[in-house]
């Protein structure tokens, strides 16, 4: 089961309107290189892995990725928070309007909404965790093309503590790929 | 930073050399392990403020469980590091301690806390993290 605990990982206090930002950020929350995609992805792959230690990583990276799924929504409601409908449509933002008013939705930043089609899940480890290293990759390279389209301080910060974390994720799953891979190497079907 | 082996040197347990951040610059970084920090351009973390005793305890708490948790990631793949394991079970006594102590002088983070034990239902009372509340 999980516990919920009242405070993000790491602080988001954004003080100046911005939907252009928020519109672009939304791709974090509900888009292909997204946290929901990346805790959906871990949480579900982890049944399978070959031994404790992948099931044990699977299910505390892919818990850490739903809090970073609350940082990214806190970072859209405050960048969001006060706007006028006339700051909507000039964002481009009044599809999103039309559907969900001023509330959240997981989409990317066109506003295509999430699918579970942005992970797999094979069954065999070694594929899994190529997946999930890769995964990190991504989204390291998303969090910098954000980065380099904002020169708010209050967004750049949080923006930078979440791709240093894909950075350390993706350390963790290429330990445990190359110690699957050499400890199973010759077990057939052990993998599985 | 400090050297971990310094700390842990008669535990030596062959385990590799490795270098942690305190916990304080860990948290600024997003990264307890300095063999891993990879700054983006010439972009330096966000210096984080602490204002008032409350901001200032919450701060603290982010700090140390952030070190438990890096520790917990390493642990799941290294479930033998007998020093890594030493150094877990002190944040993670740590960051317990803060939390108890912040729950019961600023109200519940948890729903398993002692804070809880008021009336009108005190989960609620605080601003929610989004709004602004305990961050």
């Amino acid at each position: 089961m999980w516990a919920y605990e009242k405070r993000l990982q790491y602080p988001v206090n954004i003080k100046k309107k911005d939907l252009r930002m928020a519109k672009l950020l939304t791709t974090q929350y509900g888009g292909s290189n997204g946290e929901l995609a990346a805790a959906l992805r871990y949480l579900n792959q982890r049944y399978t892995m070959p031994d404790n230690r992948g099931k044990a990583l699977l299910t505390d990276i892919g818990t850490e990725e739903l809090a970073h799924v609350e940082m990214i929504s806190t970072m859209v409601y405050q960048l969001m928070k006060g706007a006028t409908i006339e700051e909507i449509k000039a964002a481009g933002l009044d599809p999103h309007y039309a559907e969900h008013g001023k509330g959240l939705y997981p989409t990317n930043a066109d506003g295509v909404p999430f699918t579970v089609s942005y992970f797999a899940t094979t069954g065999d480890a070694l594929a899994d965790l190529s997946e999930d290293m890769a995964a990190e990759q991504k989204a390291r390279a998303v969090y910098e093309n954000l980065i380099d389209l904002t020169d708010d301080s209050d967004v750049i910060g949080p923006l930078l503590w979440l791709r240093q974390r894909e950075i350390v994720h993706f350390a963790r799953f290429k330990e445990l790929y190359e110690i699957y891979k050499n400890e199973y190497k010759n077990i057939e079907g052990n993998i599985k | 930073m400090f050297n971990f082996n310094e700390l842990f040197e008669n535990e030596n347990t062959g385990d590799r050399v490795m270098s942690l951040y305190a916990p304080r610059e860990g948290y600024t970084r997003g990264n307890l392990f300095p063999e891993l920090y990879d700054a983006y351009k010439n972009y330096k973390p966000a210096m984080l403020k602490a204002n008032d005793e409350k901001s200032k305890m919450l701060l603290e708490l982010g700090e140390i469980s952030f070190a438990s948790h890096e520790l917990n990631l390493y642990l799941d793949v290294h479930p033998n590091d007998k020093s890594m394991i030493a150094l877990f079970n002190d944040y993670r006594r740590k960051s317990n301690q803060i939390m108890n102590e912040y729950e019961r002088k600023f109200g519940p983070i948890s729903i398993d806390s002692e804070a809880l034990n008021v009336t009108p239902f005190a989960w609620e009372e605080e601003k929610w993290p989004f709004e602004g509340g305990n961050n």
